[in-house]
């Protein structure tokens, strides 16, 4: 039987933020419990189709230890783990609306699909909420 | 007799010798085996752990030189 619904708002642009949350994700994911991540605000950046894949990393002192030391990649591991387990990964469609974005400029074969807030707050109310 | 395959990820920081591992036994068939060494202490506790969750059959943990070895079976 499937563990409770894991749901992720990602907002920060934070490297160190961004890492954990692609962690938490992959690893729930392949243990049995469903993800969703809603992607929004200054997160979006880091998935910005063709951003420099060291570049696209923002943060503090852990940070630049995760680049140097080769940690896996945070963009990578949301791949992987939406390829190994149950993961949903969606676009906030006011931050694609406030950038001119479209789910094109956004990493490939990694966002289902643009989703409002509302929508995403309503499907949390069965899971676990966590805010990033 | 079950095959085996190895996975070395020394080296690799979590979550990736778990990722690793269970890339490897979405390849092999039930009742095969993968073994997989970890410079990551947290996979001795990871490991045994998403094995119960999930159903599969930890086999063996061995401490070896400056890394670990575990073996799951596939169990379904």
């Amino acid at each position: 039987m499937s563990g409770p619904s894991l749901f992720i708002l990602l907002c920060s642009g934070e490297h160190e933020k961004i890492q954990m949350a692609a962690m938490m994700a992959s690893v729930a994911a392949v243990s049995d419990r469903p993800v969703q991540v809603f992607v929004s605000m200054n997160a979006m950046f880091t998935f910005e189709r063709g951003a420099d894949p060291v570049g696209r990393y923002q943060g503090g002192r852990m940070s630049k230890v995760l680049l140097e030391r080769k940690a896996p990649d945070a963009v990578d591991l949301f791949g992987q783990g939406k390829m190994l387990g149950e993961m949903q990964v969606f676009a906030c469609s006011m931050a694609l609306d406030v950038l001119g974005w479209t789910l094109d400029n956004l990493t490939e074969d990694l966002f289902d699909e643009p989703m409002g807030l509302t929508k995403f707050l309503s499907d949390a109310e069965e899971g676990q909420l966590i805010t990033l | 007799m079950s095959q085996r395959k190895m996975v070395d990820a020394r080296g690799a920081f979590c979550p990736g010798p778990l990722m690793e591992v269970i890339a490897a036994l979405k390849l092999i068939d039930v009742g095969d085996e993968v073994e997989v060494w970890s410079t990551d202490q947290g996979t001795t506790q990871d490991l045994p752990k998403w094995c119960k969750k999930i159903g599969h059959e930890l086999v063996e943990t061995k401490e070896c030189d400056g890394y670990w070895s575990l073996v799951v079976r596939k169990a379904k």
